[in-house]
């Protein structure tokens, strides 16, 4: 039961990062990532394809993902930084899945569809299983705080504030003399780094990667944690990231005792379960669980956004 | 104020020790816990048609076994978990089997990336695991004896099904497969034997199985006039394909896997479009009276590939179970080639198995989609080709070979 | 250089496959039109009305067209209660999480279906019929009656747009919300009205799909992308757009195929998404609803 426990704060702790990665992109600087699983897919495979294939070491490996990820992190808003948030969106989705088809037909860089297998984790071999879970959950807990303080000192810096007056309303910031797209693509860019990051750390722990891990659910998942936690906020999105671990393992073990129905109903109840709450919590819990600190302004809503008059 | 020795307490007592010999035989019986064994199966996502099926198969044997008295004095109780087609998911999920549940196996996983994404788990915690999985990197992983895969591997298989083909006198064949690791080893080893006995394929290609229509696909192969086309998808797909093959007029022969076209799939088809199509499974030889203990038990005309291949998976794993005499993952890769390989009377269901082993005989378990022997790596040695031919809905045997 | 012939049948595949897409396309893009926010949940009352059309018609044994007008009904209706129950509330949070939200609603919805009727693939009860060879184009009976049924709901909707009160309503709101306010028009009203052409057109195009092929938990899931890079493609929030944008992505789906391998085919809806979005964000139409 304890392993189980570790796992799965090991994935809670990659959800986490990832959240806080978006956060950055999204909570800061107001830029919409609907292709997250996309960076995430491309750290992961930087830091698989350089341990494995040019014998890296896997620290190196993880710093190549994070490095990898930023690049090209950096490049697709560079492209996209004009884009009105819900065409980013949009383009953000095709991105994450030309990644995932490129991966699945690039056989001789990639593997394809069969996947990268042997990924090398930090003293695997020395290690019993349970001993090396307790190691990796070190490992992501540390890099969670360090990235939570980064995140944090990014908040609250000059660079921070500033991301946070693009959000808000971009014409006033250009107006104020500043280089708005620098800052989105600096954003963005950092964002990517840590879901590039998240990626290797995905990698060497399960020790494989194929393109089917890295589908749009797998966004919806680490959106709705951040959405959970509270838009813009770090210790949100570190308790969102658990929190939808938490719910998709939960609704796991509800389903046994949901009497007379077949397995498949079962799965069905199970991931209606899973989309539900979600809902639930995030109608009841607008701001978040934790709603984010600094003292918002109340901002009117653009011109041509409708809202119901009731 | 109730007296100690009083009218009401005495009877208090009585009925107290009633209910308790009343209880006995349910206490007793509470002392032996069920033998659970994990069930990984995709019910959701691109494999939700295939994952139900197997777990049913699996459940029918499991239920025959416990009307027999069950697993070394204990019943058999199956915890089914769903990997939903996706790794990331399905990892978690047998992490819940692995370390909460504690199941010394785990059978049922479907698509290749899950497999391998299971594997490492498995072996390192000593868990056994049982797939379909045609990835030709399966076997090849380091997994210490801890999987098998009942399905052949695509050299085998296609190699056999080639040899088939041109036995029909197939001079021209097409393949269109869906993207997926056995692809490409299948084009190339059945290009090779239709070569060698005298046949030829005339074209391959991959399509996407997501697509809702394949007219310009099967538009490609017709224009290649082929006497035969092998379609190497999954049920979702190939019933488009057959639909538009019907709709092109094509009159050759067109080439299924069992586990595409199912005794359901004929169902939800019109018979035209069914009418003469060749389905192909792993089977044990045509005397073997495992495939008919499936079919009676499932209930089914023409069990398919992964039906008869979750039955042997339960048989064989409760068979090493009763044979180690302890439920562990170390004692079932221990004892799963002592049940199935080598001398031993034939038996063909786990009750038989189970009633010869309580007598301490050795046993050689062969199975409902083949004779189940395995080589060290986890692969089928060898086994024979079942090939049915559709007729007016319904399946009819062409023969085994 | 691929023969004429050739070329002339994926165009014509690529026409035939885009008007069924054009139907939930529109029905996207309309609410994105009225309500602002891309609408995910189009998938699942695709297989709605996949499912409520195989109800009508291998249950209740009715024909084709009654059929279809209940795939229409039902996932019309099914997208208003959906919306009033679940999305309306989003709407004040802003577009992203209401499009978020429309994620989740359309898993939960799709397992409403499996937990319905399983995952097992169900054919409409209709005879299934030969190609007509036209030349050296093969069309199907099946093609050209599900082609008519697309063209005359587009066309019925079109009227509507134009001549009714409500669809000019719909227009004026999907235009200027704050003038049409002014004007006295209730916007929840047409919300709702939206909602269930747009659920409803989803539906419909859902049982166009599965009428050439089967139907299943997936079947709109499987779709979603070309849908939606038809609205994207033609200008997200313009009807017309929707129209031209599935016909492109359609026919270019299609003739994608004289040079790249088949299972390429979904590269190419996110690759005239990606290519649009950067190059002409507004698609090929533009913005205005109408």
């Amino acid at each position: 039961m304890e392993n189980y426990l570790i796992a799965m704060a090991v994935s809670g702790g990659i959800y986490a990062l990832m959240a806080l990665g978006v956060n950055v992109m999204w909570g800061f600087a107001g830029m919409v990532n609907l292709g997250l699983v996309g960076f995430f897919a491309v750290g992961a495979y930087a830091s698989a394809l350089l341990t494995l294939k040019a014998g890296w070491s896997i620290a190196g490996g993880m710093a190549a993902a994070a490095v990898v990820a930023a690049l090209v992190g950096a490049g697709v808003s560079l492209v996209t930084v004009r884009l009105r948030g819900d065409y980013l969106a949009i383009v953000t989705l095709g991105f994450a899945e030309t990644i995932r088809i490129v991966a699945s037909n690039a056989i001789p860089l990639t593997n394809g569809t069969d996947g990268l297998s042997g990924i090398p984790g930090p003293y695997r071999g020395a290690l019993s299983p349970e001993g090396f879970n307790l190691l990796y959950l070190a490992i992501v807990a540390m890099i969670v705080t360090v990235t939570y303080l980064a995140t944090e000192r990014l908040r609250a810096s000059p660079f921070g504030r500033v991301l946070r007056a693009i959000r808000d309303d971009e014409q006033v910031a250009a107006v104020a003399g500043k280089h708005v797209l620098m800052f989105k693509v600096k954003a963005f860019a950092l964002g990517s780094a840590a879901l590039g990051l998240a990626g290797a750390l995905y990698g060497h722990y399960t020790s494989y990667i194929a393109p089917d891990i890295f589908v749009p659910l797998f966004t919806l998942y680490i959106k709705l944690a951040l959405l959970l936690g509270g838009l813009g906020n770090n210790r949100g999105a570190i308790v969102g990231g658990f929190a939808v671990v938490f719910l998709l393992e939960a609704t796991r073990f509800a389903i046994p005792y949901v009497p007379g129905i077949s397995i498949v109903q079962g799965a069905a109840v199970r991931e209606f379960l899973v989309a539900a709450l979600l809902l639930v919590i995030l109608r009841y819990r607008p701001a978040g669980i934790i709603p984010e600190r600094l003292p918002r302004l109340p901002v009117p809503p653009e011109p041509d956004r409708y809202q119901p008059t009731a | 104020m109730p007296q100690p020795n009083g009218p009401r307490r005495r009877f208090l007592q009585a009925t107290g020790a009633l209910a308790l010999t009343g209880l006995a035989p349910v206490i007793a019986r509470g002392q032996g816990e069920p033998l659970q064994l994990g069930v990984l199966t995709p019910l959701t996502g691109a494999g939700g048609f295939d994952g139900p099926r197997m777990a049913k198969a699996m459940q029918a044997v499991i239920d025959e076994v416990n009307a027999a008295g069950g697993l070394l004095g204990r019943k058999v109780l199956l915890v089914v978990q769903d990997t939903q087609t996706n790794p990331e998911a399905a990892v978690r999920a047998a992490r819940q089997l692995i370390d909460v549940t504690k199941v010394p196996a785990i059978m049922g996983t479907w698509a290749s990336a899950v497999t391998s994404a299971v594997a490492p788990l498995c072996w390192e915690s000593r868990t056994f695991l049982t797939t379909v999985s045609g990835a030709d990197s399966i076997t090849k992983l380091p997994h210490q004896g801890y999987l098998v895969r009942t399905q052949p591997n695509n050299h085998l298989q296609a190699g056999k099904h080639a040899e088939f083909i041109a036995s029909m006198g197939v001079k021209r064949c097409f393949m269109m497969s869906i993207q997926a690791p056995f692809a490409e080893p299948t084009q190339t080893r059945a290009t090779e034997v239709l070569k060698e006995k005298g046949s030829q394929m005339v074209g391959t290609l991959i399509y996407d199985k997501d697509k809702t229509t394949y007219r310009s696909e099967v538009d490609q192969a017709l224009k290649t006039n082929p006497d035969l086309i092998y379609l190497n998808g999954y049920a979702p797909d190939v019933t488009i394909l057959l639909r538009e093959l019907y709709r092109a007029s094509y009159s050759g022969a067109r080439f299924a896997q069992s586990y595409a076209v199912t005794t359901k799939v004929l169902e939800s088809l019109p018979k035209g479009v069914t009418e003469g199509v060749i389905t192909v499974q792993p089977s044990a030889d045509v005397s073997s009276p495992a495939y008919e203990l499936a079919k009676k038990r499932l209930g089914i005309a023409e069990p398919d590939s992964y039906e008869t291949q979750a039955t042997d998976w339960a048989s064989l794993v409760t068979l090493s179970i009763a044979k180690a005499k302890l439920a562990t993952g170390t004692g079932i890769r221990d004892n799963v080639r002592k049940i199935c390989q080598g001398g031993g009377t034939k038996v063909y269901s786990a009750v038989e198995g189970l009633k010869l082993l309580a007598q301490g005989r050795d046993i050689n378990y062969e199975g409902a989609s083949g004779p189940c022997d395995f080589t060290d790596i986890g692969d089928i040695i060898d086994c024979k080709f079942r090939y049915n031919k559709v007729a007016d809905g319904k399946f009819v045997l062409l023969k085994v070979a | 250089m691929p023969a004429l012939a050739d070329v002339g049948q994926l165009v014509v595949n690529g026409i035939m496959a885009g008007t069924i897409l054009a139907v939930p396309a529109i029905g996207l893009t309309a609410i994105y039109a009225v309500l602002r926010f891309p609408n995910f949940a189009v998938a699942s009352h695709a297989t709605i009305g996949a499912f409520a059309g195989f109800v009508a018609n291998a249950r209740l044994d009715l024909p084709l067209l009654p059929s279809v007008a209940i795939a229409f009904a039902v996932a019309g209706l099914v997208g208003v209660a959906t919306d009033e129950a679940v999305l309306k509330r989003f709407r004040p949070a802003g577009y992203i999480t209401t499009a978020i939200a429309s994620i989740a609603l359309t898993i939960a919805l799709e397992n409403v279906v499996r937990f319905i009727f399983g995952n097992e693939l169900r054919g409409y009860d209709l005879p299934i019929r030969r190609d007509w060879r036209l030349g050296a184009i093969r069309v199907g009976p099946q093609q050209v009656e599900n082609l008519a049924i697309a063209v005359v709901t587009m066309a019925a909707l079109f009227a509507f747009l134009a001549f009714t009160r409500t669809g000019k309503a719909m227009r004026a709101v999907a235009d200027n919300p704050m003038l049409a306010a002014i004007k006295g028009i209730n916007a929840e009203a047409v919300g709702r009205i939206v909602s269930f052409v747009g659920m409803g057109l989803a539906g419909l195009g859902g049982m166009l799909i599965g009428l050439d092929t089967t139907i299943d938990p997936l079947t709109g899931f499987r779709s979603i992308l070309s849908v939606f890079a038809a609205a994207v493609v033609g200008g997200l929030g313009s009807i017309p757009g929707a129209v031209v944008g599935a016909l492109t992505v359609g026919v270019g789906e299609e003739l994608c195929l004289l040079f790249l391998s088949p299972d390429y085919r979904s590269a190419v809806g996110f690759v005239a998404i990606l290519l649009v979005l950067t190059l002409r964000p507004r698609g090929i139409l533009g913005q205005r609803a109408y």
